[in-house]
């Protein structure tokens, strides 16, 4: 049974990729209900697959050879990240129907959504460290070729390709260490690696963490592989919600919080990783203020958020990372699609030239809000739960330093929020036209999500019993529901969070007289606004590796006797080391 | 000297001559020549090899293979010599950099 639903889960979103394609153009409205079809099909699948959860292998391919059995293993992990994958990408997919209203190119839109939302699913529910790095680089093509959609705008078809790199970047880390693990336990399973790790010598175990942790920082855009992510808000706002918030951004996290039982051993592993979620936090919550552009401010406060899931995992806490991964999946999607939405009516991306809108649009007002709401921490929304979650296991476990950083990011993340929800929707209108509220698909979409935002954390004790059962490896312990709720509540640490979270509304409401900060210390407004400076460093690498390139083009003479020569010294030099080895 | 080693002295001048005349020609069909030389000279060592580790079953039968393979090359070396000659009106293979980084 389980192994249909796994086939099921990855294959529905492909089938229907293939079925979108050969539709073709001509008929959008066929193409619309089966990219709806498939992909809500898919997200049941998904769904129906959390009742087979197993620590097992339920599906096993064959593929002879040095490649190993291709597996798949539906533990806890992996069906709650399959379901957040097919569920969020059904919605993202139902939402579209709107949104890519009358759009030229349909065919290549759909095809490429669902071919992701499969990979994403395979990425998820593969058992083989392989496999896990094929579903992986999928993902990154599909994000490319989302992001470029609209390939005659130059900036899309940069921010794709900027995508592509870094996120390859962090794949070569991932591949170098799928291959060291296979090299020293001549397996690629994941279980393998988990249960033998001991066999690993330090050195080598170092290279396979560092390399995953590189992995994972590219592809979830923490510090200082972030910058992609704001580049990437050229692609159409579905793909934005369904790729950079809500599913391939977790599976960064999710590598880390998999492998957690294998590196934590790691002289300092667990210190760099505390170390990228903080710093990442911190300054993307300070970026995120100062942005003008709606899906930019987004952008950071999701590389924020990703920073509160690594540093969980740096501190232990896998249960609590993987809690707000769900949690801000939701709430995420929820933001990103009713700004979307706000997009589609007003036609721009900047926040000044927004105001007052909430008049025009109370319903994706309402549910703007609740996501807001849900991203600060306030209770009872999701993000409430989560966050207080991770923090009280930061007090517990982590660094002081550590701590203080990501209470004063919760700050952060209730000021940039509202001075978001303020913008927008509130205020003075800055445009005369009339703007039309959210269509009835996009109504649909964000109306679950923001049912969910509110309603997901009462999963917690299902939640925490399907992880608990289903990794052997990762010694989890979660408390009853009843009793992890009754913690958070009680806990010292959710009253200074509350706190913390106040002051960062105080702070905004205080704005005018607080004003003299910002003019104090211009320096930080010109940093946050300049990326901190990341973006001058992607382009001296760039530049850089271009500089090489063109220097190595001398030694391609293109002349036949040079080639030859070059052949000869090889073989000498070949024959040489064979005599001497 | 044992045959042996007198068919291992015609593998070496075999592809010494061969991998000289590459490095010292300009014109394709020598280039092409040069080849065929070189590829002898495998051949003369793929059978010489299987002789000596007693599997002379396999070491011919790579060098009938071998033998099929090098006359495509000779085949398709020769056809492009004709083409270069009509498109560029020369056989130096210095005239052939167009493609050079």
């Amino acid at each position: 049974m389980a192994d249909v639903l796994i086939i099921m889960t990855m294959g529905l979103p492909w089938l229907g990729a293939l079925a979108v394609w050969l539709t073709g153009d001509r008929r959008p409205q066929v193409q619309h209900r089966l990219a709806v079809g498939f992909a809500l099909a898919a997200a049941l699948a998904a769904l129906l697959l959390i009742g087979s959860t197993s620590s097992a292998v339920e599906l096993r391919i064959a593929v002879g050879g040095a490649f190993g059995d291709f597996t798949f293993v539906p533990d806890g992990l992996g069906v709650f990240l399959a379901a957040v994958a097919t569920v969020v990408g059904g919605l993202a997919v139902i939402f579209s129907v709107d949104y890519m209203h009358g759009e030229a190119q349909l065919g290549r839109y759909y095809t490429l959504v669902l071919l992701f939302i499969g990979a994403m699913a395979g990425l998820a529910l593969s058992g083989s460290l392989l496999l896990l790095f094929i579903f992986w680089e999928i993902t990154a093509l599909c994000s490319y070729a989302l992001i470029s959609f609209y390939n005659d705008d130059p900036k899309a078809v940069a921010g794709g390709i900027k995508a592509l790199i870094i996120t390859q970047v962090g794949g070569v880390g991932m591949l170098a260490g799928a291959l060291v693990a296979y090299v020293y336990l001549g397996d690629y399973q994941i279980s393998t690696l988990l249960s033998r790790h001991q066999e690993l010598p330090s050195g080598v175990l170092a290279v396979l963490a560092f390399g995953f942790l590189a992995a994972a920082a590219a592809k979830s855009a923490q510090v200082p592989f972030h910058t992609w992510l704001p580049g990437a808000m050229e692609a159409p706002t579905p793909v934005s919600a369904l790729i950079h918030a809500a599913t391939m951004v977790n599976a960064g996290v999710y590598l880390l919080a998999r492998f957690y039982p294998v590196f934590e051993g790691v002289s300092g592993w667990t210190t760099a990783v505390v170390v990228v979620g903080v710093v990442s936090a911190l300054l993307a919550a300070l970026m995120a203020l100062f942005a003008t552009d709606l899906k930019a401010a987004l952008a950071y406060s999701t590389i924020s958020q990703l920073g509160y899931m690594v540093y969980a995992v740096g501190v232990g806490a896998v249960f609590a990372s993987q809690f707000h991964l769900l949690s801000h999946a939701v709430f995420k999607a929820l933001l990103f699609l009713s700004a979307g939405a706000v997009i589609h009516a007003v036609g721009t991306r900047d926040m000044r030239q927004m105001g007052g809108l909430g008049r025009q649009m109370p319903f994706n007002r309402a549910v703007f809000i609740v996501g807001a709401l849900a991203l600060a921490g306030l209770p009872v929304l999701n993000g409430f739960w989560s966050k207080e979650l991770i923090l009280e296991h930061g007090l517990h476990d982590g660094p002081a330093w550590a701590y203080g950083g990501m209470l004063a990011g919760a700050g952060l993340t209730a000021l940039y929020t509202f001075r978001m929800v303020w913008l927008v929707f509130f205020g003075k209108s800055r445009r005369r036209d009339h703007v039309h509220d959210a269509g009835l698909m996009m109504r649909v979409a964000t109306g679950a999500l923001a049912v969910g935002t509110a309603t997901t954390w009462l999963l917690v004790g299902a939640f925490g019993d399907l992880l608990e059962d289903s990794l052997p490896f990762h010694s989890l312990h979660v408390e009853p529901a009843g009793a992890l709720l009754e913690e958070i509540v009680t806990a010292p640490a959710t009253l200074v969070a509350l706190l913390v979270v106040a002051l960062g509304l105080l702070a905004w409401w205080f704005r005018d007289r607080l004003a003299w900060i910002g003019e104090a210390v211009p320096q930080v407004g010109q940093a946050a606004a300049a990326d901190f400076g990341f973006n001058w460093l992607n382009r001296q690498i760039v530049d850089g590796t271009a500089r090489t390139a063109e220097a190595l083009r001398t030694t391609q003479t293109g002349y036949l006797n040079w080639n030859v020569l070059g052949i000869v010294a090889g073989f000498v030099v070949v024959l040489v080391v064979l005599a001497v080895g | 000297m044992s045959a042996l080693n007198w068919v291992t002295l015609g593998v070496l001048g075999l592809l010494g001559a061969g991998l000289y005349g590459l490095l010292i020609t300009r014109n394709l069909i020598k280039v092409v020549i040069a080849l065929q030389i070189l590829v002898k000279g495998a051949l003369l060592a793929l059978v010489a090899a299987g002789q000596a580790s007693g599997q002379i079953n396999l070491g011919q039968s790579l060098a009938v293979t071998v033998i099929v393979a090098d006359t495509v090359v000779a085949v398709v070396g020769l056809a492009l010599a004709v083409q270069v000659k009509r498109l560029v009106g020369t056989l130096d293979v210095k005239a052939l950099s167009n493609l050079r980084g």
